[in-house]
């Protein structure tokens, strides 16, 4: 059975430092209710919008990032309903049926060997705040979010699985996070809506989907849905459901959205903004540079393999963590990239990965990694006693060469360590081990060459009983 | 002809609560003003003219932060701890 | 020392008070006391700032007593039409829905006039939301035509008009979407200026028709209408459809405030439009036609000229203005501001339309005319074709303007008329607007100005010029004026 997702990004561009139509604070976040506003983002009567430069900036950034067409001037429209969260009853917002005046049109992004075609993007304000105290006598409500900067990105329906939408995602947020325009990690930042159909059937939108591990969840339930409900030939309505997080399922909205007319029309305040070939090209410049860009070059400047460079890529922090080093010690950009994907990686925490940074709880930054790779190459220490290391300076913060001298410093009784030390010993001295198969007592030499590598840290007597086993076994 | 239910769909978007004594004045005076609008009719909808109000990214206002001065909850008559106060939802 | 300072026009005010003449606290004083004798007969003042004007008086004449310099309209006794914002001086908007609203802020316009030390007499009456062409939507009763207290002062700002006309103040401000300064300036014969779309600041204005209104005012002479331009006009960082230049034309200044003063205007040519006298009633054109006769000569030619796309004026206007209202009154929910009333308890919906049944009669309709040709299925048919009516018309007065310097027409079809008279019949009502409208679609500034009388009631002519030619304006109006030499007030 044929499955249709189409996908409504709403992106909050958290890197303005004010809003979309007022010079308040964007950053609204862990303030005391209504204190971040002023009288144009409450509605008070006489106010006027007054567009954010940057805001436009960004949002045709955002365009260009995803392949889009960008108009020649871009006009604001409203979309008027009755909200308790709006502050004038109608969200300041764009549209094309009247003629393609949004900020970017007919885009391309490609995820995986897959594409989606972006149908538009657009540039709104955000509503306000809704808490609902005691729901049986009043709604209360915060306008300090209301105003600030929205970029909505909406696909065309041409997903067909849940595991596409959450790959599309991904890349996304890369795109996102690569244009410094919004700090995808905040809470609330970025909101995902679908909408979903079977085989030509009638469209179900989803809302209050709340992260995007959700979106997939979400997305399977409603499949499921449909699927049962064709099945029994229950016909489909077109409808608009919310996801219930707590009970992982869609339910049907008390909202009716669809009788709304909202009676869109051009918004007269703010006048129609002439972009332009040199405005476009100047955005274009001031870029900065996007994933499939970085990759190339880290292919070309670094010789990476793709799969290295795309693991890196995929995840902004990575590929910043991977240049600092990179910069700080140049000489072996392989061994620094496979250093943080076998190795750093593994020890970050899972359930951190959706935190601020994913190396939360990571004690150590770029000069660690540097130092420990230098080790490597001057054969200070093996891959092996790096990733011993690296799994104890994460906990402990130190520096490699430090927390190496201390595991000097202490006794090596480790039958991994010393039989290695023993491996590299044999392997050098071909003619001492000759002689100590004929001659156990000569295996007192080999010992003390153990005792001399490991700074005279290794217990002999394991040393000793590994030395000879080693002996036994070679013919 | 402008209908009653017509009338009546508008003003629950609008959000006006008009009774039957409302619709039936302004059935007949609303239908007669929306037919004066009908001399529009014969006005082309071809050609384009540059807007009245245009200006360019760079006279934009720019993105720096200014907060209103003064108490930004004198704005609200009905408050409660720090929130505005309305009706309940559904 | 006079008792009848209040006949100054705002000119001498300033120059008597700067000149020490007499005292800020005089003249205020004496106009409060005017306010006071007769605004009962006529309505025009909705709040009365007493204290606050004697304390700006009393502070103004401290500083001149100190030397310091003040500004170009010290002392003078302005009204502002309550739709304008105050700070913490109540802005109602003659209606319920903004019964308490006292503004967190002043407008630019407010602002700027207290940088020139105009002292704010009161807030003036007006049509609910300026929605109206007399004054009778007002909840707070009709303002009376000083020339005659049975008849309408026009409207919507009938208490700008009617307040300088009635010696209450020297000056007002009013705002005209439709003609809604020009209208009751002619029915009280004084002077009316809508500026340039985009001259003057709309941020304090509360919004009835954003693409259309413009804040413009009122006086006894042109001189007094151009001196409160002086103060108020120029781009605002607070309103970003505000410019100094037209579009499309070479850039002069910008970021400036313009400034006008009188200059004799040569070879002036007059294009008289020939639909608009000809459908005013013929007491009117004639004497229309008698001032030109005046008006003409080696200096002044006239002609008839011909603006045939002002017969979807009105429609196009209507049509356009309403569906911009209907979305500018959708905050209006007395959830943040309004009247008192608890919201507890009430289903959001249904507070919603309960607590807006609370608009006048004539507010509801306009309401739900714009919401219906917004709508989904009308939207081509009325709002798109009523734009594109509005640009035949400004290129067609684009045209007109190569050739000449002004057009002129009567300023309003008819001649005031008493209460009551088309307050049932809507479009009625609406069609006295064909004369004024025209300059709001175009965006072009208009003046009134009086140019007579028919049985004591007044006549005003209409004077329209290019986008940003006010100088021009206040040039050739001055120059009529002079030429016209009607002066005089009613007896009140």
């Amino acid at each position: 059975m044929e499955i249709k997702i189409g996908l409504e990004l709403h992106c909050q561009l958290t890197g303005l430092q004010s809003k979309l139509f007022c010079p308040c604070r964007c950053d609204y976040r862990g303030m005391s209710p209504n204190t971040n506003i002023c009288p144009i983002c409450s509605g008070l009567p006489g106010t006027l919008p007054l567009l954010n430069q940057r805001a436009v900036d960004y949002a045709g950034m955002i365009s260009i990032a995803l392949g889009c067409k960008i108009p020649s001037a871009v006009v604001f429209y409203r979309k008027n309903y009755f909200y308790p969260d709006l502050p004038k009853n109608f969200q300041i917002t764009q549209y094309n049926a009247y003629g393609f005046t949004s900020i970017g049109v007919e885009g391309k992004v490609d995820y995986g060997v897959k594409s989606s075609t972006i149908k538009r993007v657009q540039l709104e304000e955000d509503p306000g705040r809704l808490v609902y105290g005691n729901s049986n006598l009043d709604t209360l409500i915060d306008y300090n979010r209301a105003g600030v900067s929205l970029v909505e990105i909406v696909t065309e329906p041409d997903f067909s699985e849940p595991k596409d939408v959450r790959i599309f995602l991904n890349k996304i947020i890369s795109i996102i996070e690569h244009l410094g325009v919004c700090d995808t990690r905040l809470d609330g930042s970025v909101r995902c809506d679908a909408n979903v159909s079977l085989e030509g059937g009638n469209r179900v939108e989803i809302k209050n989907v709340g992260s995007f591990r959700d979106v997939k969840k979400a997305l399977r339930y409603e499949i499921t849905r449909q699927k049962t409900m064709s099945v029994r030939d229950i016909e489909i309505k077109s409808e608009t459901r919310h996801w219930d997080d707590a009970r992982s399922i869609t339910k049907q909205s008390r909202k009716k959205e669809e009788e709304e007319d909202y009676r869109y029309f051009p918004e007269p305040d703010i006048p129609t903004i002439v972009l332009g070939d040199d405005y476009i090209s100047s955005l274009k410049t001031k870029m900065p540079e996007l994933p499939h860009e970085r990759k190339t070059r880290f292919l070309r400047v670094y010789g990476l393999s793709d799969h290295v460079a795309q693991v890196l890529i995929d995840n902004k922090e990575l590929a910043d963590f991977f240049e600092s080093t990179v910069k700080i010690y140049p000489s072996s950009p392989n061994e620094i990239a496979n250093l943080i994907i076998s190795d750093l990686l593994g020890l970050i925490d899972d359930s951190k990965k959706e935190q601020r940074s994913i190396f939360s709880g990571l004690r150590i930054d770029a000069k660690h990694i540097a130092e420990l790779v230098r080790m490597i190459d001057q054969n200070v220490i093996n891959r092996n006693i790096a990733k011993m290391i690296l799994s104890q300076i994460t906990k402990t913060g130190e520096m490699p060469s430090y927390a190496l001298d201390k595991m000097n410093a202490s006794v090596i009784d480790s039958k991994d360590v010393i039989s290695e030390t023993i491996e590299s010993i044999f392997k050098s001295e071909t003619s001492a081990v000759k002689d100590a198969k004929q001659n156990p007592n000569a295996a007192n030499f080999l010992l003390g060459k153990v005792m001399q590598l490991t700074g005279g840290r290794a217990d002999p007597k394991i040393a000793l009983k590994l030395i000879k086993i080693k002996l036994a076994v070679l013919e | 002809m402008v209908s009653k239910d017509e009338i009546k769909h508008l003003g629950w978007l609008s959000r006006l609560e008009l009774t039957d004594k409302d619709l039936d004045r302004y059935v007949s005076q609303i239908d007669e003003i929306i037919r004066y609008f009908d001399k529009l009719d014969t006005v082309s909808l071809v050609g384009n003219e540059p807007a009245s109000s245009m200006k360019k990214v760079s006279e934009l206002r720019k993105d720096d932060i200014h907060m209103f001065e003064g108490d930004p909850l004198e704005f609200f008559k009905n408050r409660k701890d720090g929130f505005v106060k309305g009706p309940k939802m559904v | 020392m006079e008792n009848n300072l209040y006949h100054l026009n705002a000119e001498q005010v300033a120059s008597g008070i700067k000149n020490r003449d007499f005292s800020a606290v005089e003249y205020i004083s004496q106009i409060l006391e005017r306010i006071e004798k007769i605004d009962v007969k006529i309505n025009a003042f909705v709040t009365v700032d007493n204290e606050g004007a004697i304390e700006k008086a009393r502070s103004l004449d401290k500083r001149i007593q100190h030397g310091e310099s003040i500004g170009g309209l010290g002392g003078v006794a302005i009204g502002v039409k309550d739709n304008i914002c105050t700070k913490n001086l109540k802005t109602t908007c003659a209606s319920r829905m903004l019964e308490e609203y006292i503004p967190p802020y002043d407008a630019t316009v407010i602002k700027k006039l207290k940088e020139n030390d105009a002292i704010i007499v009161g807030k003036l009456n007006l049509d609910e939301f300026a929605m109206g062409s007399t004054t009778e939507f007002s909840r707070f009763g009709p303002t009376r035509n000083p020339w005659n207290i049975n008849y309408v002062a026009g409207g919507s700002s009938g208490g700008s008009a009617a307040s300088v006309a009635a010696l209450e103040c020297a000056i007002s401000l009013g705002s005209d979407t439709g003609g809604s300064v020009r209208c009751p300036a002619s029915f009280c014969s004084v002077v009316g200026l809508k500026p340039t779309y985009g001259c003057v600041s709309r941020y304090g204005l509360i919004s009835y028709s954003n693409s259309l209104e413009q804040i413009g005012t009122v006086g006894r002479t042109v001189t007094d209408v151009m001196l409160i331009m002086n103060a108020i006009a120029g781009e605002d960082a607070n309103d970003q459809t505000t410019r100094t230049t037209v579009p499309g034309t070479k850039t002069t200044s910008r970021g400036q405030t313009p400034k006008y003063s009188l200059q004799n205007k040569r070879n002036i040519r007059v294009g008289l439009v020939k639909e608009l006298v000809e459908g005013a009633d013929p007491l009117i054109s004639k004497c229309i036609h008698s001032a030109m006769d005046l008006l003409v000569g080696s200096d002044c030619k006239c002609e008839e000229t011909s603006l045939k796309s002002v017969q979807y004026a009105l429609a196009s206007y209507y049509t356009i203005a309403m569906a911009e209202a209907t979305s500018n009154l959708s905050r209006y929910d007395n959830i943040r501001y309004g009247f008192d009333s608890n919201p507890e308890e009430y289903e959001w919906n249904t507070y919603f339309t309960k607590v807006r049944s609370n608009f006048g009669e004539e507010v509801k309709r306009r309401i739900i005319i714009g919401s219906y040709v917004l709508s989904a299925g009308y939207y081509g048919k009325y709002y798109l074709r009523a734009q594109k009516a509005r640009e035949m018309i400004k290129r067609e007065i684009k045209s007109l303007f190569e050739k000449y310097d002004v057009l002129i027409s009567p300023t309003m079809p008819i001649l005031p008329f008493k209460f009551g008279e088309k307050i049932d019949d809507p479009l009625k009502m609406y069609q006295i607007d064909i004369d004024t409208v025209v300059a709001n679609l175009a965006g072009i500034p208009a003046i009134s100005i009086p140019v007579g009388f028919n049985d004591g009631l007044p006549i005003g002519l209409q004077i329209m010029a290019n986008q940003m030619g006010e100088q021009t304006l206040f040039d050739v109006a001055s120059s009529f004026e002079s030429t016209i030499d009607i002066h005089g007030s009613p007896k009140i």
